[in-house]
């Protein structure tokens, strides 16, 4: 194997959490807000419950696989070549996944914190420290989301709590109003969040306790899920639907009106602080995926050598994909849920376990 | 004893240097001697040629005295001692040996006849007034022996040598430690005597379980090492791996136990500390109790203790000794004080120069005007602070003590106050580096080095990208310290990865009745400390209404 780390099934859910986690508090507030309304916070349960079963599923096909990853698997089920081609297509979903959370990260850092730098400049610098860690391999990044999820979880309670005095749960009202196509177009969204819980994929076989794939990816989907859906009635009883949906970060504002004793405000900060951590180890988890994959796909005994390019590709489209935030916005909000959801995170674990089940290829899940 | 010790070689190397006087030819010294070693190993019968080799080998090495005398009076049965100046107990050496084998033997023998042929015989077995003799027949021994600071004693017409323990040279006295303070604790410390130090850690644990395993390192140096653990306690392949790599060590000295921290650790390029030291026996009592091992170095008082995490170094003896409230919330302080001491400077640049916005207006106003007059950007200011506070902390620590007080006054006033008062850096500026300073002094030595290095990339970093770039290099760090082991052991245990049960002895010190097992990832071997149920308890209120029967508040 190229990588020969063990994560405890604890550490396991802790990644995959964190991997959910960290990109959803940026952008889906506003977008399921503009969505599903006041009934946002329905979208998201929804959305969490689709998520499990991405979850299971991906964690079903792992575990008839429990000492490969998906860039293997796929060559067992349907054969050498098209298995091939099928890793191949997830070593670029995962890079696409690294490129996309890099920008969106940088334009979430220059919109609000450093507006005359470069995008590309914070995007050089995190991948710096990226390959750093990448390099290192599965087990330091997993030990880092150790010391930096729960400090982002602590935050979500913390400035729930705080900006409790400025909540107004009338603001919810009416429930169930807004229509269910409403509701599930604002679910679709999220649910393509909650769906890269389909990277647990690549996981399960460096788990210690492979069995323990479905309850790592349950877990992982239910922290994030509570925890952000703490953050969503948060916004959306602080400012109501309009506001939520008008703000690029909601998340961001909500922060911002905490006041308390005329000193202690302006607490973003802190907020961005912990969220770049999560965005660090997400992006570093995938970057991580994505060398493993072409290593594993082309047969390589080290994925090392491959951490610098794939990280300079990565670095490379995510300035390129788009011209602008704007443009992010909209692809994230119309392009995203359809190519994430259809191909990679739903279609193609589907198909590849059906295929499974009816070629009875792999060990019976244990 | 010395199971693991290139000993022959050590020994030519060392006497190969006292032979060849200044010759410093390297390969020469090391070679010749071996050779003449490998053809006359052994002591003859004949004590002047003995000696005349002894002399040969120990040839202008001033410090050796050859003392000739005879045995209980007899012109025929000559002897020769042996011995270091200095290193020995000279009223032992006088009275135990000399008076005894030479006036008192005669007593001590009454009824056995004295020859030249049981001469030897009688003085190691009823003259000697010694606690500790041994025998050898091999002039390698002797040697050793004479530059150990023992004493041999060589009899005329015997091959053998009896080496008389009597060592006893001028050394430190067991003082308080220096630094490791505590105001609640034992106030003893290593000193430099390895004896000295085994005896303190066995006067802590007076058990047969705990071993001390002993070997010499060092080619010229020859310095006695032992290794010490709780058999039963430790992991024994911990064990097994602290001995592989101390024995791959092949250096010409080992001046001090950072000499060995180096050559044993796991990462070299890493600037944190991956062996723990300390100079309490208490503290390193507590750790072998915990399944750790412990590397006593004779010469120094420092100790170093395997394997290390990181938190350790936030922990102190005393938070052990305290109730458990006041140790949690000083390891708290303490845990504040590391991360002041890494960023508060970068902070402090990364707002003043990036994110005002962050400031509340009064604070912020109050800011503004202090800096109105300094003539530099906030890093350049911050930055001259910093070294000139690191100048006066390294004069601080190597000033000899009569200028002292130069060094505060200028300290103080010059840079402080006069700098303030010139305009030349604000206020606020010296007080952030000040708090910076004083940080880094509250946990372990060791480890605050390593802040101190690392704060000026994270000054530049905050400098040049403000909040971001200081996050950046602050994950980056906590990445490198989660790749860290040191002996195996994941650095950053138990926070990454997590062990729960750990947690009991990472910020909160839980009191010692809730302390029921070893850290888990260390003493895995015999996690169990010590039994539930210990919780003292009033008698009356006592669960049951028991009375006295469970109160564990004793002594």
């Amino acid at each position: 194997m190229a990588e020969g780390a063990k994560v405890s099934s604890r550490q396991g859910a802790f990644l995959m959490a964190n991997v959910i986690f960290s990109t959803l508090i940026i952008f889906v507030p506003t977008i399921t807000a503009r969505h599903a309304r006041q009934d946002a916070w329905i979208s998201i349960i929804l959305a969490a419950g689709a998520g499990l079963l991405v979850g299971l599923l991906a964690a079903a096909l792992g575990r008839r696989f429990p000492d490969q990853t998906i860039f293997e698997y796929p060559a067992e089920i349907v054969g050498r070549w098209a298995g091939k081609l099928v890793g191949l297509l997830y070593v670029w979903w995962f890079l696409h996944l690294a490129a996309e959370s890099f920008r969106v990260f940088g334009e979430f850092l220059v919109a609000i914190f450093m507006p005359e730098t470069p995008v590309a400049v914070l995007i050089v610098l995190g991948a710096t420290g990226g390959v750093y860690a990448v390099r290192h391999g599965l087990e330091v990044i997993t030990r880092a989301n150790e010391i930096f999820l729960p400090l982002a979880f602590v935050s979500v309670v913390v400035i729930f709590i705080l900006a409790a005095g400025q909540m107004n749960f009338q603001r919810l009202l009416p429930v169930a109003d807004v229509g269910a196509v409403q509701v599930f177009k604002g679910a679709a969204v999220a649910l393509s969040y909650f769906g890269e819980i389909a990277a647990i994929a690549v996981l399960v076989p460096y788990l210690n306790k492979p069995r323990e794939a479905g309850q790592v990816a349950v877990a992982g989907v239910l922290a994030s899920a509570a925890f952000f859906l703490l953050v969503m009635l948060g916004i959306l009883t602080v400012y109501g639907p309009d506001l939520a949906g008008a703000y690029v970060f909601p998340t961001l504002n909500e922060t911002r009106i905490i006041s308390i004793a005329n000193f202690l405000e302006r607490l973003e900060a802190v907020n961005i602080v912990i969220w770049i951590t999560g965005a660090y180890v997400k992006i570093c988890f995938y970057l991580w995926a994505a060398a493993l994959g072409s290593a594993q796909v082309l047969a390589l005994k080290d994925y090392r050598p491959l951490v610098l390019p794939l990280v300079a590709v990565a670095v490379a489209m995510s300035t390129m994909l788009h011209p602008g935030i704007l443009e992010l916005l909209d692809f994230r909000w119309m392009v995203w849920p359809p190519y994430a959801l259809s191909t990679f995170e739903l279609g193609v674990p589907l198909l590849l376990l059906v295929t499974a089940l009816a070629r009875g290829k792999g060990g019976r899940p244990a | 004893m010395r199971k693991f010790v290139r000993l022959g070689r050590g020994t030519a190397a060392a006497a190969g240097k006292c032979a060849g006087g200044r010759g410093d030819g390297r390969a020469e010294s090391k070679k010749e001697p071996a050779d003449r070693f490998k053809e006359n190993h052994f002591l003859g019968p004949d004590l002047q040629a003995n000696l005349a080799r002894v002399k040969e080998i120990f040839k202008d090495c001033g410090d050796i005295i050859y003392r000739e005398f005879l045995f209980a009076q007899r012109e025929d049965i000559r002897m020769v001692l042996i011995y270091t100046d200095g290193l020995v107990d000279k009223d032992q050496l006088s009275d135990q040996i000399m008076r005894a084998l030479a006036l008192d033997a005669p007593v001590a023998v009454a009824g056995a006849e004295i020859t030249k042929a049981r001469a030897y015989h009688l003085i190691k077995e009823r003259c000697l007034c010694i606690h500790q003799v041994k025998e050898t027949g091999r002039l390698e021994d002797v040697i050793e022996a004479v530059l150990s600071g023992d004493t041999v004693l060589l009899v005329d017409g015997h091959p053998c040598a009896v080496v008389n323990g009597a060592r006893g040279w001028e050394s430190r006295k067991i003082a308080e430690p220096e630094s490791e303070m505590v105001v609640r604790g034992p106030r003893e410390s290593f000193v430099e005597t390895l004896r000295t130090n085994t005896a303190l850690i066995r006067r802590k644990i007076k058990n047969p379980e705990l071993k001390i395993e002993t070997m010499k390192l060092g080619r010229v140096t020859k310095t006695d090492v032992a290794v010490v653990y709780i058999k039963g306690i430790v992991n024994d392949k911990l064990v097994e791996e602290v001995k592989k790599r101390l024995a791959r060590i092949d250096i010409d000295g080992v001046l001090e136990s950072g000499y060995i921290e180096e050559l044993i650790e796991d990462n070299p390029w890493s600037v944190f500390p991956q062996v723990n030291h300390t100079e309490r026996p208490d503290r390193l009592a507590a750790r072998l109790l915990e399944g750790r091992v412990g590397i006593l170095v004779d010469g120094t008082p420092f100790v170093l203790t395997v394997p290390c995490v990181f938190f350790e170094y936030l922990h102190a003896a005393e938070d052990y000794y305290e109730r458990y409230p006041v140790a949690t919330v000083s390891r708290l302080i303490r845990f504040l004080a590391l991360f002041l001491s890494l960023v508060a400077p970068s902070i402090y640049i990364a707002i003043v120069t990036f994110h005002q916005e962050m400031l509340p207006t009064a604070l912020l106003l109050s800011l503004a005007a202090q800096r109105e007059a300094v003539p530099f950007p906030v890093f350049v200011e911050a930055l001259i602070m910093e070294v000139s506070f690191e100048i006066l902390r390294e004069a601080g620590l190597r000033l000899p003590r009569q200028v002292g007080q130069a060094v505060s006054i200028v300290g103080a006033l010059v840079i402080g106050e006069a700098a303030v008062r010139a305009g030349l850096v604000a206020p606020a500026t010296v007080i952030v580096v000040a708090l910076t300073g004083i940080s880094s002094f509250v946990f372990f030595y060791s480890a605050s080095v390593a802040t101190r290095l690392l704060r000026f990339p994270m000054m530049v970093l905050s400098a040049t990208m403000g909040l971001f770039g200081l996050i950046m290099g602050v994950m980056t760090i906590v990445t490198h310290l989660c790749a860290l082991r040191s002996f195996g052991t994941p650095y950053l245990s138990p926070v990454a990865p997590m062990s729960p049960g750990d947690m009991k002895d990472l910020v909160v010190r839980a009191p010692w009745w809730a302390m029921l097992a070893r850290p888990r990832l260390i003493g895995w071997k015999k996690p169990r400390r010590q039994e539930p149920g210990q919780k003292p308890a009033p008698p009356e209120t006592g669960p049951g209404g028991k009375g006295g029967g469970r109160s564990g508040g004793r002594g």
